[in-house]
């Protein structure tokens, strides 16, 4: 499936440095179309008020550890929503402990990567996904 | 990579900054209210939770030693959250204290543009004592918000684990 440039994609992040550095990949890759939330507890209302709108999200990227809602958790949550069961999710995380993976895995997630990155290996793990 | 040294991320780099900050001066707050009462280890999980997502940052732009420091403390925060020495974790508390300062200075080092001189400001010494302080909770396995923890993995090894299980 071609990457669209306007894809629909919502980084979820606590670091608004995070965020700006993720957007700006995100671009750099072609993409124009992307919203942001600090936290799994923001973005999860931001996600059902798109799914009931025309403009539904088509592709997460989120971090693991957050205060309020974390990574790991907004994926369950998402994924335990019919309408949602194969929204693309890209999770980041700084840990690379294989328990996290085995159980992000679990949980459905799309695809897995590890701070530090650059531009060219978020789009070779958006690439696999899509 | 490195994006401290590039100008056109100096929005980036200025953002971590005043973030790194922020969170610095929370973290002191919270070992403030751990000395006040020593029997809340939570709050040193706390601590290892937040001085985490700056860890993060500091990787993703390349700030190296705060990195370091970071994650050393993201370790000791959490192993010292799970044990009951009050005397191990007065010396947690004071070492922590000592690294929120010399992170406030490198932090202020890179706002100057002077990052490359971090060698003046932090010290081999303090990395090894913070090595010496991570070998006292060595028999405390989590050390992190992992749900279950078995070691680190790198970004190939993840990519087999994922091919392994299907993905």
């Amino acid at each position: 499936m071609a990457l669209k440039s306007d894809m629909k994609i919502l980084v979820i992040d606590d670091m608004a440095t995070m965020r700006k550095i993720i957007k700006n990949m995100l671009k750099q890759i072609g993409f124009t179309n992307i919203s942001e939330a600090d936290d799994g507890a923001t973005a999860w209302p931001m996600i059902q008020e798109a799914l009931n709108s025309t403009a539904p999200y088509e592709f997460i990227v989120s971090d693991w550890n957050m205060p309020q809602m974390s990574g790991l958790d907004l994926l369950k949550k998402v994924r335990e929503t019919e309408e949602l069961k194969k929204l693309p999710f890209l999770m980041i995380t700084a840990e690379a402990e294989q328990g996290n993976v085995v159980i992000a895995v679990k949980a459905g997630v799309s695809n897995f990567i590890v701070k530090p990155f650059s531009a060219s290996v978020l789009k070779e793990k958006i690439e696999k996904i899509f | 990579m490195s994006l401290l040294n590039d100008p056109s991320m100096k929005e980036v780099v200025d953002e971590f900054c005043n973030e790194s900050m922020e969170l610095f001066n929370e973290l002191e707050e919270i070992l403030e209210e751990f000395e006040d009462d020593p029997t809340q280890t939570d709050k040193l999980e706390k601590f290892g939770q937040i001085i985490d997502r700056v860890m993060g940052s500091a990787k993703t732009i390349g700030a190296d030693e705060i990195a370091t420091f970071c994650e050393l403390g993201k370790v000791i925060g959490y192993k010292s959250s799970q044990v009951k020495d009050t005397a191990l974790l007065e010396v947690v508390c004071a070492i922590m204290f000592d690294s929120l300062e010399l992170l406030k200075k490198m932090i202020k080092q890179i706002e100057e543009g002077n990052s490359s001189s971090f060698e003046q400001v932090s010290s081999v010494t303090f990395v090894t004592r913070l090595k010496w302080l991570k070998e006292k909770f060595n028999d405390i396995e989590r050390s992190s918000c992992a749900a279950d923890p078995e070691g680190n993995l790198s970004q190939t090894s993840i990519d087999d684990l994922m091919s392994s299980l299907g993905l």
